[in-house]
């Protein structure tokens, strides 16, 4: 029983950084007003850049070189819908799909159907004197984007709720004229939102392709950038809720898999297609149930123009 | 400038910045010679080899390319439309794709469970299609008049929830096929000989009713939107649905039909699909058709016949994108082009204030003599 929860705990400690990441772009994103349906896009880019840059030069460089990548892509997205203030799942979508078949074209050409060349993987860290112990030794043994995504959310937390920079991001979001009032730029912050949500999609599909497998493939990240924006909304639009949500469904995907493998009749009685729905239908739940009190951030989606004061 | 043409260019300069873009993209991973070859390959194969044809080939050589494409612009078609209709009463469906999925089912289970006359079948299935397309559309639809839900989020959610049931449980389930001939079949029971689209071409060309289906369906969205009452109170909920309310119009009624509609649009297509190619529900849908019509609605300008010139030029490089895979392009290659152009238009105030700067200049100028 103890294993089964160790192999359960691990596979969720492996896969759940790169929704992690992704959410908690999509939340930074959004709460400074901006709607991040573009995050598959930017996991995409940010899987596809790392993979290709760590066949040239170590691993966690070509990391950086993902999240640089998931970060131009924002910057695209931030002067169409900010600079420009095109709508922003339109400017979102295009990304997704530019990305999608920009990926396919250049892998198709490049490397073939079959992905990237293999790479070396990040580095996994064995925590001395943890791995010993039951249940908690699942902790030991990732790379390190698993310990930053345990960290990370609760720091953004923090700097979100208790920070004067915080408190701006979110009037950023809320009520932009606010903040333009006080003298400081509606667009400046936005602009850092972006891309910084750019830098966090990036790094959750470098993940993908340097720690959870070691190449990118085909259909890389498919879905997940969704599955981010159900998470943040299943969060309620704040970091730690955000990895929570994440941190859930990547369990119940471990799960999932754990029980197809081990107890195929039990699948026979809750069919995986249910299963594979679940996350979703709870967020369409959520939703539901807060209805128009919904903590979405007040002026999401809406351009922010010098004259509306 | 006119400003009908103002509104048009935007979108033709993007489609032609998109197709410079992605020309300059294969010069520089392959050779500029092959970029030239590969359009010029793409075009003959979307709307058939002329030049092969006038040296004398057989009429296939037209009939089948142009086949492919009216099959794909249909689709494109139907899913632009649907994303256009909810665009004209201002709700963005992201949600086609997922009540494409609905409908394909529907068309599939009516298709090859229920025994009709020839003449009965057909309607039959594309009326269980269009239901369960708006029926899928319309729970985003409610959740949004009723729950303040924003339709992009719920539809983004029902799109995975509909893949997740459809594909993964329904098709390799409950309504899988039974094996044909001692071979095990993917997908859903082929559906029967009375229900399946007609073809028009002949059996070389893959062109089917399913495409003069989709006109129509464009022509009548059109008419609706722009010649009766209730489409004339759809726009205006769109363009403001504070003076709508304000000016006596049932909201949330308009809301909740022009939802309907796009889910019916988006069922159809699926429809199609399986009754004029597919022949059941496949494994998998293949190609995301429902996303393309995002991209399909926006570059016509949200406008039903904008849609479908859009979804016609799509069609044809889509079915010419396979003859570019002879050159070692890969044939989502007119993805990509659709792709970039969507974020051009994207980009429409751009263009707007380019074009501006272009027209105020001329304008200026003529000033000074008379001054």
């Amino acid at each position: 029983m103890l294993e089964v929860i160790h192999s359960l705990l691990f596979s969720t400690l492996d896969a759940a950084p790169a929704l992690i990441f992704a959410a908690l772009g999509a939340v930074l994103s959004e709460r400074a007003g901006v709607i991040a349906v573009g995050m598959e896009g930017m996991m995409r880019v940010g899987a596809f850049c790392a993979a290709v840059a760590a066949l040239t030069m170590p691993t966690p460089l070509a990391v950086v070189m993902g999240m640089l990548a998931g970060a131009a892509l924002a910057g695209v997205h931030g002067f169409l819908s900010i600079r420009w203030r095109s709508d922003q799942v339109v400017s979102g979508i295009a990304l997704n799909l530019v990305a999608l078949a920009g990926g396919t074209f250049l892998l198709e050409s490049l490397y073939g159907p079959n992905g990237t060349p293999p790479i070396q993987q990040l580095t996994r860290w064995n925590l001395p004197g943890l791995s010993a112990v039951p249940v908690l030794g699942a902790l030991s043994g990732h790379s390190a984007p698993t310990y930053l995504a345990l960290l990370l959310p609760f720091a953004f937390q923090g700097l979100l709720t208790r920070t004067p920079l915080g408190l701006r991001l979110r009037a950023v979001g809320d009520k932009p004229q606010a903040v333009a009032t006080l003298g400081l730029s509606v667009s400046a912050l936005r602009w850092g939102a972006v891309l910084g949500s750019g830098l966090l999609a990036g790094l959750g599909g470098a993940v993908l392709s340097t720690a959870v497998l070691d190449r990118f493939e085909q259909h890389t990240p498919a879905g997940l950038g969704f599955m981010a924006l159900a998470a943040m909304v299943f969060g309620r639009w704040t970091p730690v809720g955000a990895f929570l949500a994440a941190t859930f469904f990547a369990f119940g995907n471990a799960l999932r898999i754990g029980l197809v493998s081990s107890a195929p009749g039990l699948v026979e009685l809750i069919p995986q297609g249910v299963l594979l729905a679940l996350p979703y239908l709870l967020t369409l739940g959520v939703l539901t149930l807060q209805g128009q009190r919904s903590s979405a951030p007040a002026a999401l989606g809406t351009p922010y123009e010098q004259e509306s004061r | 400038m006119p400003e009908r043409v103002r509104q048009l260019l935007p979108s033709v300069l993007s489609v032609l910045l998109a197709l410079g873009v992605c020309w300059v993209l294969i010069a520089l991973t392959l050779e500029p010679g092959t970029a030239t070859d590969a359009y010029l390959q793409m075009l003959w194969g979307g709307i058939g080899n002329w030049p092969a044809y006038l040296d004398g080939a057989a009429a296939t050589v037209i009939t089948r390319p142009l086949g492919e494409s009216a099959m794909k612009a249909a689709l494109l078609t139907l899913t632009g439309l649907s994303v256009a209709v909810a665009f004209k009463v201002g709700l963005f469906n992201i949600g086609a794709q997922g009540q494409m999925l609905l409908g394909a089912l529907a068309a599939a289970v009516v298709g090859a469970q229920v025994s009709l006359p020839g003449a009965l079948h057909v309607p039959a299935a594309l009326l269980g299609a269009a239901l369960a397309g708006a029926a899928w559309a319309g729970i985003a639809g409610l959740l949004r008049i009723y729950r303040g839900v924003h339709e992009v989020i719920s539809t983004i959610m029902l799109n995975w929830v509909a893949l997740s049931l459809v594909d993964n449980w329904l098709v390799v389930g409950p309504l899988r096929g039974a094996a044909e001939g001692g071979q095990s079949i993917t997908g859903t029971a082929e559906i029967q000989a009375t229900a399946v689209l007609p073809r028009l071409l002949g059996e070389g060309s893959r062109l089917n009713l399913g495409f003069p289906l989709a006109l129509v369906a464009a022509l009548a969205v059109w008419v609706w939107l722009t010649r009766t009452r209730s489409g004339f109170e759809t726009r205006a909920v769109g363009l403001g649905a504070e003076a709508a309310r304000a000016a006596g119009i049932p909201v949330a009624r308009r809301m909740g039909l022009a939802m309907a509609l796009a889910g019916a649009m988006a069922g159809l297509a699926g429809a199609v699909l399986v009754l004029g190619t597919e022949g059941r529900y496949p494994g998998t849908l293949g190609a995301p058709y429902g996303f393309d019509g995002i991209a399909i609605a926006l570059i016509g300008n949200n406008h039903p016949l904008g849609a479908t010139v859009s979804a016609l030029f799509f069609g044809v490089l889509r079915a010419g994108g396979t003859r570019m895979q002879l050159l070692g392009v890969h044939k989502s290659f007119p993805e990509l082009i659709q792709g970039l152009a969507l974020l051009f238009v994207a980009g429409r105030m751009v263009w707007l204030a380019v074009l501006r700067r272009r027209s105020v200049a001329p304008a200026a100028s003529a000033e000074v003599p008379r001054a």
